[in-house]
């Protein structure tokens, strides 16, 4: 099964995590990217949010990709978390319309891939994109919080309890218990 | 949820998937932040208080995550009555290993009293004899905080106060808690 | 017999005094020091100190037993593991006739006999458990006077209850 991207939204609607594991390959230039402007990939998890602003050794070998480049990257990764949220959530809110308080939307299928949406009461909610075929994720994304967000972000008191901009979701433990148990679905 | 569930619930989380510690830890800690509040407050009171509900605000904004996963709660509570004995029989339960008695209700189902026949940051407590803590301060003022952040995340804004205190006195140790309003979700911003 | 039972800091500070008389052999409870005894009693506990911090650390033993012995008076002593003294100065009403033969047992006539001593600790002990309740108040600062109308509630309750 493949699985192809993450996103976390907070009950202010602002997208606080995202990820990708299989991505169309990105323009030449901006093959790498530099994590002072993009967040982290998992080859190279940041161990702490003050590490995000040291260059990687990369960079110092490679030049860096164009500002213009990162600038657009970085805007079309905003463009779909907003997407995805927007249309998560009028589709959670027609479920409710039709189905009752009660109802929850679970997932909704293409031709290309399979979103999976799993909401907490507390508003926190977790989209999942995988392949078309894919059985329900419901429970791996229960799983995500409870024993991901909850124990390595919402546990750390250095971390803030509203997570603008996604501070404090990058931190090291969740990301890698999010990368390998993401990887170990695949 | 019925509150005989609740408790079946509540038992169940707190053997199973609890971590224990040890009380009299939990219950010197809390007393020493109170004492040193007093001291840095200058024994104004009525601003330790303040202090304490701030904190556990602070607390009850993350604790209720915990929760939520600890109980795997998928749902909301569907009244305000069933939402009282999630945090008596389950939420107190689970972090504490007590039940506070839910009573009190108004006729409108939205104000009800806890009362809590144990309370173990209290044990050992003795209030200051300067003549106003006994009249001021509230000790465990605490849980307050906590249920102000905690019900917050889950869309309730309520007000919680204590009204009496067994350390001031009084027979029992009430706290009044008051659902002002439930809160929408909000709106993603408008695109420009 | 009649109590004085003071409980000393780590500083030799007093922290907590309280007179009572026995409640055993149809005792009311009451002290029946005279005025002048009463003044001397502080006067006599504080000089037992010096006795107590040479045998405190003799034997490892929390409860002292009499340590001192000022005319009619006798101290008693117990050291808790943070090195305050509970004091406890019995006076029986008549003086012990040394030349006795055959020592009394009754808790108040002899101050010496092993059943004494036995209600003695076990009043201490009962004290110390209350005395670690109180000090584990949060507003209770080390060497502060305890003022807690409970714990001297308590300590009342304890010497009715075995001497």
């Amino acid at each position: 099964m493949q699985v192809y991207s993450f996103y976390i939204f907070d009950r202010h609607t602002e997208c606080i995590y995202s990820k990708s594991w299989f991505t169309p390959p990105p323009p030449a230039s901006s093959s790498l990217t530099s994590p002072s402007t993009s967040r982290p990939q998992s080859q190279q998890p940041a161990p702490h949010a003050s590490s995000v602003t040291s260059p990687p050794v990369a960079s110092l070998v490679v030049a860096p990709p164009s500002a213009a480049a990162l600038k657009r990257s970085k805007q079309k990764k905003d463009d779909d978390a907003k997407l995805i949220f927007g249309t998560v959530f009028s589709l959670r809110n027609m479920v409710r319309k039709l189905g009752g308080e009660d109802d929850a939307f679970i997932a909704y299928r293409t031709g290309q891939y399979k979103l999976h949406y799993y909401e907490t009461p507390t508003n926190l909610r977790f989209a999942l994109l995988t392949e078309p075929g894919a059985l329900s994720m419901r429970n791996v994304l229960h799983q995500i919080y409870i024993n991901l967000w909850v124990e390595y972000v919402v546990k750390n008191p250095l971390s803030p309890v509203e997570h603008k901009g996604g501070e404090g979701v990058r931190n090291e433990m969740f990301e890698m218990g999010l990368d390998k148990f993401i990887r170990g679905l695949m | 949820m019925s509150a005989n569930k609740a408790a079946r619930v509540g038992e169940e989380i707190w053997k199973g998937r609890i971590d224990k510690v040890n009380a009299e830890l939990v219950t010197l800690t809390y007393g020493t932040i109170v004492a040193q509040l007093c001291k840095d407050f200058e024994a104004d009171y009525v601003e330790v208080n303040k202090q304490l509900d701030r904190m556990g605000y602070n607390i009850g904004l993350r604790l209720i995550e915990d929760y939520l996963a600890k109980s795997n709660t998928m749902r909301r509570c569907s009244n305000f009555r069933e939402t009282a004995d999630m945090i008596a029989k389950v939420g107190f339960k689970i972090f504490l290993n007590i039940t506070p008695t839910v009573t009190n209700w108004t006729s409108d189902s939205k104000q009800f009293s806890l009362v809590f026949e144990e309370n173990p940051l209290a044990d050992f407590v003795e209030l200051p004899d300067d003549g106003r803590a006994q009249d001021e301060l509230w000790y465990s003022n605490i849980f307050c905080g906590v249920l102000r952040g905690a019900l917050e995340m889950v869309q309730m804004q309520v007000e919680a106060h204590f009204i009496s205190d067994v350390l001031r006195g009084n027979d029992t140790t009430e706290m009044r808690v008051s659902l002002i309003r439930y809160i929408d979700d909000e709106l993603p911003p408008e695109d420009d | 017999m009649s109590y004085y039972f003071a409980i000393v800091g780590t500083q030799d500070n007093l922290l907590f005094e309280h007179e009572f008389g026995t409640s055993k052999q149809g005792g009311d409870g009451q002290p029946r020091f005279s005025e002048q005894a009463r003044h001397m009693n502080q006067f006599i506990v504080h000089s037992s100190l010096d006795i107590v911090e040479e045998v405190q650390w003799g034997g490892g033993q929390m409860y002292l037993k009499c340590v001192d012995k000022f005319f009619n008076n006798y101290v008693s002593c117990f050291v808790t593991g943070g090195n305050v003294k509970f004091l406890l100065l019995h006076q029986p009403t008549t003086p012990v006739p040394t030349a006795s033969t055959r020592s009394s047992t009754s808790i108040g006539a002899n101050p010496t006999s092993p059943q004494t001593e036995e209600a003695i600790k076990n009043f201490m002990l009962e004290v110390y458990e209350n005395w670690v309740k109180t000090i584990m108040s949060p507003f209770y600062r080390v060497n502060m006077e305890v003022s807690s109308p409970v714990f001297r509630q308590r300590v009342a309750a304890a010497g009715r209850k075995y001497l």
